[in-house]
């Protein structure tokens, strides 16, 4: 069966060319989107974890209102609870000279912040909510806060940008593999009905139908895996070369990463192949009828 | 002439299709002996178009058949029926004892093998030389590659194109396509040969060597089934004759010709 392929492969060299070049654009385009959609998501989920809730207490409040707005907290069902941060007044203080040194050229008479609570939610879309539970809405705080923030626009913005680029990306790679799949499903059918004199002929002197698709789909899986190959290759060196000189930071950001090459790499022949031999084992249904 | 009396072997060969029939009564039984036997054949086209009127005939092992009438009478029908490549709209079809009507699909592909085709167009495979034309009926029946070395020098010793192995189809004649695509049908040793205008494309002198060469296949046991529209070479043979009009069978005499006198 591998010589029969090998064979119409060789015999019909433009039509196998031009089949694996679109199973080449396609996965290459894919490969792109792909990469671009999971740095994106990982960009924006990186942005949303930063969104967190801050009670800000009284400098004189109690411990007893402290604790009080702990239990409010560990309570809501909402917040992470392996994130709920007590900032001690001493802590925030340090923390704002060392994040603002401008403002603390001189020595300070005494410290001005009461402590306060660094509040991470479970997911981000539910900071507003947590922050309105302690009253940030109607700014009728329990006893002892004087402040609960969430960076209110900063984060109905970021959220907002963070679902249209996903599903932005969503629509792409939809749009991208259906694409691919009509083109290579088009070049397939076009070379086998280039073909169908011969399949006519094959069936004729009785060939069983797996005898004459073997070797059409062999040649379709040859042709998706040449041209996933190729993809990855190409997008391997747009990796290496490109991306580097046009976006010297997108790569040194920590904690922001596109899915790893080679899980991509995977994906892309795995895909190339099941397109290239599913589609002409498919199209090959039409002309099997004889 | 070695080769085809060894070919006498056709009859007991062990794809031998008769073995596979049940016969449950009489007619049943004479059903699964004879080579074709088409029992009341209907064939209507959509909408309503009456390829073939409710044809019965009998063709019993070993003979040779002209299937003559004009464009459209219903011959190409009669002969795609025999193949499955159709249904009948009624009535039944036995080949070599097979009910055509039973036979699952699956095993369309060996009812083909057991009948050799031979087209007007001979059908050959473009990108194949002549050797490789003929193999490819043994390859798609997984024969070794020790007997397809064997059986295609002799089978295109027997048409008489052992010298042109390795030429491709457009570099032959049409009589020497017709050569190479009767030796395709054939060098599986089928006990039924089925030729479609075998003749329909060639000049007067080349048709005679492709009769001939049939002539001979017969003679070795092969049933032959012949559509034809070549009226000298019908009168000259005297064989059984099948004439078909509209679909209808207006003839069927053992020695006829083309038109009755």
């Amino acid at each position: 069966m591998l010589s029969e392929a090998v064979r119409s492969i060789s015999a019909n060299l433009s039509t196998t060319v031009a089949a694996t070049m679109t199973v080449l654009i396609g996965m290459f385009l894919l490969g792109l989107v792909i990469a671009f959609a999971t740095y994106a998501r990982s960009w924006s989920d990186d942005v949303k974890s930063g969104l967190v809730v801050k009670v800000f207490h009284d400098r004189d409040a109690t411990p007893k209102q402290v604790d009080a707005v702990r239990v409010v907290l560990e309570r809501d069902s909402l917040v992470n609870q392996n994130r709920i941060e007590f900032v001690s007044a001493k802590e925030g203080l340090e923390q704002m000279q060392k994040d603002r040194p401008d403002l603390f050229s001189a020595k300070l008479p005494y410290n001005p912040l009461g402590p306060a609570w660094t509040v991470y939610p479970k997911r981000a879309e539910d900071v507003e909510q947590i922050a309105n539970r302690l009253g940030a809405k109607t700014e009728r705080y329990p006893a002892g806060v004087h402040n609960v923030t969430y960076g209110k626009e900063k984060a109905r913005r970021i959220l907002k940008v963070a679902n249209i680029i996903n599903a932005i990306f969503g629509i792409a790679v939809l749009v991208l593999v259906s694409a691919a799949a009509i083109l290579i499903a088009n070049t397939i059918r076009l070379s086998i009905f280039a073909r169908r004199r011969e399949i006519e002929v094959m069936k004729l002197v009785g060939a069983t139908n797996w005898f004459v698709r073997g070797p059409f789909m062999l040649e379709g899986l040859l042709c998706g895996l040449t041209g996933s190959v190729l993809a990855v290759i190409l997008l391997f060196l747009s990796k290496e070369v490109a991306l580097p000189s046009i976006l010297p930071r997108l790569a040194s950001d920590p904690g922001v990463g596109a899915l790893g090459f080679w899980l991509i790499a995977l994906i892309l022949m795995g895909v190339g192949l099941v397109l290239g031999a599913a589609g002409s084992g498919l199209t090959l249904r039409r002309f099997l009828r004889v | 002439m070695t080769a085809v009396q060894e070919n006498t072997l056709v009859t007991d060969s062990p794809v031998d299709l008769a073995e596979q029939a049940a016969p449950q009564s009489e007619s049943a039984a004479a059903a699964a002996r004879a080579m074709i036997v088409f029992d009341g054949v209907e064939k209507v086209y959509d909408p309503d178009v009456v390829a073939l009127e409710t044809a019965s005939f009998v063709i019993e092992k070993g003979e040779f058949v002209f299937l003559v009438g004009p464009s459209g009478s219903g011959k190409s029908t009669l002969i795609r029926l025999l193949l499955k490549e159709i249904e009948p709209t009624s009535g039944r079809i036995f080949v070599g004892g097979r009910d055509l009507g039973r036979l699952r699909r699956s095993k369309v592909p060996q009812l083909r093998r057991n009948i050799g085709c031979v087209f007007q167009d001979f059908k050959l495979l473009p990108n194949r030389n002549a050797g490789e034309n003929v193999a490819y009926a043994l390859k798609v029946q997984g024969e070794g590659r020790n007997a397809i070395r064997r059986k295609v020098p002799e089978v295109l010793g027997l048409v008489g194109l052992t010298h042109k192995t390795d030429s491709y189809p457009d570099e032959l004649s049409g009589g020497e396509q017709q050569r190479v695509s009767i030796a395709r049908a054939f060098v599986n040793h089928p006990p039924l040969l089925v030729c479609d205008e075998p003749t329909g494309n060639l000049d007067p002198d080349t048709s005679v060597g492709i009769m001939q060469l049939l002539y001979r296949i017969n003679r070795s046991g092969t049933t032959v089934l012949m559509a034809t529209h070549d009226r000298e070479m019908v009168d000259k043979m005297r064989r059984r004759v099948i004439a078909l009009e509209d679909g209808r069978i207006a003839r069927d005499e053992r020695r006829g010709g083309y038109t009755t006198e």
